[in-house]
């Protein structure tokens, strides 16, 4: 892995909300004592890696009206879990899908506007991947206690003490 | 949020720009000034329409490749819901309906960390300190797809 400690720092820097000012790579530049040239051009090669998907915002579900999710878990058997997945992925309300070691294989949430649009789509999904009751898990959310991820950038060859 | 809002959300969801000055970037592709759209996202951002602006990490191609889904079932009358959500290690952490008689975990919190051992530690410490004793951690093993999951729909504008 080409990733050396300059892009650990940088990963970690752009995680926190980013400065709203003209000039915010310079900022964060700034902090961690590059150029802001240096910054642009560790971040384009982060991105060419496939490293750093984006610097992108954190959209509120609600105000958006999307007042609606579910985290729902399938036993799929193998022969029909390609086909599946294609299904689940099909649908722009489906963000996050993944294969977890369980008897539940696939895990994946929806959000949507009303609770009616998720069911259909769940519907849609058990007719066409042609599921059991029984192999399917609806979980809606209830309440959301925290959103917050952050992944700690430190080397590898850190101690992992805290 | 107006019809410029809305243009602007969908620019920052294409990336902000990796040039010195971003926002005037935008302002170019929107046909506003600078000012303009700082204020405008400061403001989206007080209204808590953006939570936040910051890089998507692939957290796997750094060496974090242990990524858990823990499912939580607490004993009857249980109240330590924010106490769990608050610790350092938990990303998300959400209650859920249960489905009675087959599923009855009602918690759901979320881990990441480089190894295994390094989850199962930190969860049975989790564990211990809030008196949950029933839980299943639930790793994974393949990312089949993840979005950004509040979006403005860039090809048809819709909300989704």
């Amino acid at each position: 892995m080409q990733v050396d400690r300059i892009d650990l720092l940088i990963l970690d820097a752009l995680q926190e909300d980013l400065p709203l000012v003209p000039r915010p790579f310079e900022m964060i530049a700034d902090r961690i004592g590059i150029t802001s040239a240096d910054l642009l051009r560790h971040i384009e090669h982060l991105q060419e890696m496939g490293i750093l998907r984006g610097i992108t915002p954190v959209l509120e579900s609600r105000s958006l009206g999307l007042h609606a999710g579910t985290l729902v878990a399938l036993h799929v058997p193998d022969e029909k879990a390609d086909w599946t997945i294609e299904i689940i992925n099909s649908y722009p309300e489906i963000s996050h899908n993944y294969r977890r070691e369980h008897h539940y294989s696939l895990w994946f949430t929806i959000s949507a506007p009303t609770h009616e649009r998720i069911s259909r789509i769940l519907g849609e999904i058990q007719e066409k991947a042609g599921l059991p009751d029984e192999d399917i898990l609806n979980l809606p959310t209830i309440r959301s206690y925290k959103i917050d991820v952050r992944f700690d950038c430190r080397m590898e060859d850190a101690d992992g003490s805290d | 949020m107006d019809q410029t809002d809305r243009r602007l959300i969908i620019e920052l969801e294409r990336g902000i720009p990796l040039t010195d000055e971003p926002f005037a970037e935008i302002g170019l592709r929107l046909g506003i000034t600078e000012d303009e759209v700082i204020l405008r996202i400061r403001r989206l951002r007080e209204e808590g329409i953006i939570r936040k602006i910051r890089a998507r990490i692939n957290q796997r191609q750094i060496g974090i490749m242990a990524n858990a889904l823990v499912a939580w079932k607490p004993p009857e009358g249980w109240s330590g819901h924010e106490e769990l959500a608050s610790k350092p290690g938990v990303s998300h952490c959400y209650l859920r309906e249960p489905v009675p008689g087959r599923w009855e975990y009602m918690i759901y919190t979320v881990h990441h960390k480089r190894s295994r051992n390094e989850v199962y530690e930190e969860v049975r410490s989790i564990a211990d300190e809030i008196g949950v004793t029933d839980y299943i951690v639930l790793f994974s093993t393949e990312e089949l797809k993840r979005l950004p999951a509040v979006r403005i729909d860039d090809s048809t504008e819709d909300l989704r």
